[in-house]
């Protein structure tokens, strides 16, 4: 869709992402800044949060990935809301754009994506290894962000290292583990979630991080969970919810799984099969899923929804279901059937 | 009639024998099997379309005519999904088909295309925008 052009002439890349940063420098002057080291995908990556607000909302899911901090960041990202400041220099949207659009803008070195209705700004620098995030308000977060922040910024600096961002969920023991894909609703969160009270490993419900190379390995990055209401229901074994969504306003409830499940928190392992779970009903059912079956179930829901999405991001996706076996996995039964079935796959891949 | 692949809003791949396309704009992905591979190949390539019969007559046995309706009925489904578009008349800068011999020809497998409209509530809510490398408030020479 076409972005018209205001009249007025603005700044330049160079001029906006020098902007963004004085904009951070700013909240970071009028509020305590609190530094979270982590390790993302086997790489350093700091954190810099200005305020203690935005600190606990938006660092609770990674705090599994927490490390010394005494290596030099490959990353660092600076996080503020403009409680206490004036916003950074943004676009203006054209009248009637749609509430969740997102201004993308890009010249290979830096990268600024900006979502309207939300009022949150990203910005990496490829070079600087720096990157920016930018909240209206801490309190008003959408209840998804918490669970899974900063992804667009990891989804451009994960690239710069060959790395894929995927919409998925992946389980399994260190020697090895499951890809879960699908659109929202096909049961993969249900399956991780379920996964945890069998002792499997967890690396994530929704968005994790795949190498996709000749040993094709997934890292978790997000140590949350999203269900819906009803379904969290029939998952006893779980902490209470961070969130409590409320499914007449189509929010799902998030947890936190540090709460409890620490030592099932995976960095990652070996990835060995992708599994689509499809909700049918019945005891669960599982056959060879085709390549071109397993891509449609792993690529859309990926690529649409964060930018840029590139041929190559395709390509990588497709090479990747070249070496690595796909299963469809029917679900919809008892969820305690679920882990043996995710199990099942596991052996045979040993076998 | 020449058509051209509407990249880079539209990538695609094929992997086992069927061709993956995602309409980045639209949300909307699709399925491609047969023939309609070996079509959407030969667009990518810029074959025009009377090329892409020409080759497929070469490889395939088909009955008179048949090969002409679906390649035809396929490229204006390609069009109605805004997959291709127009570009241009057949003629200049036509590929030259590497087809094997006639007798190694095989049956024709009609094209086919599924579309899947499952995700586009993804594209509906966060539609992008892709504006110029200077930054904003400069439009893309192509929005």
């Amino acid at each position: 869709m076409p972005l018209q052009a205001p009249e007025a002439a603005g700044p330049s890349l160079d001029e906006w992402l020098d902007g963004i940063s004085d904009g951070f420098e700013a909240a970071a002057g009028a509020a305590e800044v609190h530094e979270l080291p982590l390790r993302v995908a086997e790489r350093p990556v700091r954190i810099l949060f200005a305020g203690r607000p935005l600190r606990e909302e938006l660092g609770r899911a990674v705090e599994h990935l927490a490390a010394r901090g005494d290596a030099a960041p490959e990353l660092t990202v600076h996080a503020w809301d403009s409680d206490r400041v004036a916003p950074p220099p943004l676009p203006e949207a054209e009248p009637g754009t749609p509430r969740g659009a997102i201004l993308y803008s890009s010249d290979g070195r830096r990268s600024v994506a900006y979502q309207v209705g939300l009022g949150q700004l990203s910005a990496y620098d490829r070079q600087r290894g720096r990157a920016w995030f930018w909240c209206r308000s801490s309190r008003a977060l959408p209840f998804w962000e918490p669970s899974a922040p900063f992804r667009q910024i990891l989804h451009w600096w994960l690239g710069e290292h060959g790395l894929l961002l995927l919409h998925g969920a992946a389980v399994g023991r260190e020697d090895g583990g499951l890809l879960l894909v699908g659109r929202g609703g096909s049961g993969k969160s249900t399956c991780a979630l379920v996964s945890l009270a069998a002792g499997l490993l967890y690396a994530g419900d929704d968005y994790l991080a795949v190498a996709p190379g000749a040993e094709p390995r997934v890292h978790g990055l997000y140590c949350s969970g999203k269900l819906e209401p009803g379904h969290s229901k029939l998952l006893r074994h779980l902490p209470a919810p961070g969130f409590e969504g409320d499914a007449a306003a189509d929010e799902k409830s998030i947890f936190y799984l540090g709460d409890g499940f620490r030592p099932q928190l995976s960095h990652g392992f070996p990835l060995r099969a992708i599994v689509a779970p499809v909700v049918r009903g019945g005891a669960p059912r599982l056959e060879r899923l085709g390549p071109a079956q397993a891509l449609a179930a792993l690529a859309p829901s990926t690529l649409l929804q964060l930018v840029p999405a590139r041929q190559e991001t395709l390509s990588a996706m497709a090479a990747l279901l070249e070496r690595v076996p796909a299963y469809r996995l029917e679900v919809g039964g008892p969820v305690e059937a679920l882990p043996a079935a995710l199990e099942r796959i596991l052996e045979e891949i040993r076998a | 009639m020449r058509y051209r692949v509407k990249s880079p809003h539209v990538i695609s791949e094929t992997v086992g024998g069927e061709t993956i396309i995602v309409n980045l704009a639209s949300g909307h992905y699709f399925n491609l099997q047969g023939a309609a591979v070996d079509i959407w190949t030969a667009l990518e390539r810029g074959d025009a379309s009377t090329n892409i019969v020409a080759d497929l007559e070469r490889r395939f046995v088909a009955g008179d005519g048949e090969i002409r309706v679906a390649v035809e009925k396929l490229l204006a489904e390609l069009a109605e999904a805004e997959l291709v578009e127009p570009d241009g008349e057949d003629g200049a800068g036509a590929s030259v088909p590497t087809a094997p011999a006639a007798a190694e020809r095989t049956p024709f497998v009609a094209p086919s295309l599924t579309a899947y409209t499952d995700m586009q509530d993804i594209i509906l809510l966060d539609p992008v925008h892709e504006v110029d490398p200077r930054g904003w408030p400069h439009a893309s020479a192509s929005a």
